[in-house]
């Protein structure tokens, strides 16, 4: 009887030790496991927001080359256009205190006057493409026609645009980064793609309102547009993608069914006029 | 003791929960520990109390630190659930009033799912920071760990309490298990030492407010 007994406590110690080691192995693996995977979960995390800070930096560096850029050719303009012509009205006006003739004089400052007529509309025109006058005052709708009409006006390409739903407008800053978006795509176009015709239609279903570009030249599809995103090249996308990212928007570049157009649509979410 | 008397002073309530829990530990072990030398019944009620009152201190401590969800909402239900089981069984079922080991294997089965609960909220939570660096891991492996490793020796208990060679395992077993718990418990408490130092460094230096005094003046 107490071998039996004695056996039987043998047997629960071994259940109870083996028991206890097995919950206690189990509790360590889970912990170990818990530990490991939140470890590669953190790496991720962070490999993923590095390459965010670097996208970032780099839209950051292409906005800064681009308004470099654009001081550049600002400055370009007023030192070889109106530098010069304002010179010449100088040198005409000089003329005046040489020769005293009435006949000489009335022509240097007729000379003269044609002259600065010619920088104020250089400047106007340097003002211009600064921040167009239709936009701010008549709005994207009027702005964007005005542009097509001046590049279907130079005769190299066909250029249309139609505003289906422009009832309720988008607010200032939002025209504008799209006005400066649909400009960038169509210097694009126009420069790279060797197209015939372009043609810009706007809708708008709830509170989002779209813009489609179709163009039938060598255009660039998403993937192309993403590469480039993180490609040092590619200025004038990179500015496109922040602006972009301003209107909480979204960019698709697509080719037809038919292979025979492409398409950029945006989308933007229109905010509360200011 | 001595991490937990340099923490005295902290505000955090799952901190101070363990503090209370450690605290009672002791002096449950300290008057368990006479009242088995006097032979006194007390020393069966006072266990039975002891499993309650513990599983009221994690079921609190939990609670604190897991996240908004389900899990949490069910936390003050299984603590109600538990303790009218541990009272009825006590009273009704437990005749002999000996060691409570249905109750305890209830308690340390709920008390291991609470602990893999809050360690899967943990992997699926967006959290930057690494979770072995934080107080409230090291204190729920503690709890973890223990229960695990006490879950069959508290489970046999009742049925073997007579045999020599089980006593003599349930001592090195719920001995070695009650350290490993203080261990896991004191390198918690490190874990909130280092935050404290971290957060004290961030305190924004003196900037010399007199030259705002003169500048008034």
């Amino acid at each position: 009887m107490f071998f039996l007994q004695d056996q039987t406590a043998f047997t629960f110690s071994g259940v109870l030790v083996l028991g206890t080691l097995g919950m206690l192995f189990m509790a360590v693996m889970l912990v170990s496991i818990v530990v490991f995977h939140q470890r590669k979960v953190i790496r991720f995390n962070k490999k993923i927001q590095k390459m965010e800070e670097e996208r970032q930096q780099m839209l950051l560096r292409a906005s800064i080359q681009f308004q470099e850029e654009e001081r550049q050719r600002i400055a370009a303009d007023l030192h070889d256009d109106a530098g010069p012509l304002l010179a010449t009205a100088r040198l005409y006006l000089n003329e005046n205190l040489i020769h005293q003739e009435p006949a000489t004089q009335l022509q240097s400052i007729f000379s003269a006057k044609q002259i600065i007529d010619d920088s104020i509309q250089l400047i106007r025109n340097i003002s211009h493409s600064l921040m167009p006058p239709t936009l701010k005052n008549f709005g994207l709708e009027a702005a964007v026609k005005d542009l097509f009409e001046k590049i279907n006006g130079s005769g190299v390409i066909n250029a249309s645009a139609r505003f289906h739903d422009n009832r309720q407008r988008l607010n200032d800053e939002q025209e504008l980064l799209v006005f400066r978006i649909v400009q960038e795509l169509v210097t694009n176009i126009i420069k790279h793609s060797s197209a015939g015709f372009i043609h810009l239609t706007q809708n708008a279903q709830g509170n989002i309102v779209y813009f489609r570009i179709h163009h039938d030249g060598r255009g660039i599809l998403q993937r192309d547009f993403d590469k480039m995103e993180h490609n040092s090249a590619g200025l004038g996308l990179k500015n496109i993608q922040s602006r972009i990212r301003v209107l909480k928007g979204k960019i698709f570049f697509e080719i037809d069914n038919t292979h025979t157009y492409y398409k950029v649509t945006i989308e933007v979410p229109r905010e509360p006029i200011k | 003791m001595f991490f937990l008397l340099f923490k005295r002073k902290s505000k955090q309530k799952p901190l101070r929960v363990i503090l209370f829990y450690v605290l009672y530990c002791i002096v449950n072990e300290g008057v368990s520990f006479y009242l088995q030398s006097l032979r006194s019944q007390t020393f069966i009620t006072l266990l039975n109390l002891f499993t309650i009152v513990e599983y009221t201190f994690f079921c609190y401590f939990i609670y604190l630190i897991l996240p908004k969800g389900s899990i949490k909402k069910t936390v003050p239900f299984l603590w109600i659930g538990f303790i009218l089981f541990a009272f009825i069984d006590y009273f009704f079922f437990s005749i002999t009033h000996e060691f409570d080991s249905i109750a305890s294997g209830i308690e340390a089965i709920i008390v291991l799912i609470l602990c893999m609960a809050y360690l899967f909220s943990q992997v699926k939570g967006n959290n930057s920071l690494v979770v072995y660096s934080t107080f409230n891991f090291w204190a729920v492996i503690a709890f973890f760990i223990y229960f695990s490793g006490t879950f069959f020796l508290y489970l046999m208990t009742d049925k073997m309490r007579v045999s020599v060679s089980f006593q003599k395992m349930y001592f090195v077993i719920n001995i070695s298990f009650n350290i490993l718990k203080n261990l896991l418990l004191c390198v918690a408490m490190a874990m909130k030492l280092n935050g404290v130092v971290k957060e004290q460094k961030k305190v924004i230096p003196d900037l010399g407010d007199d030259l705002f005094i003169y500048q008034k003046n």
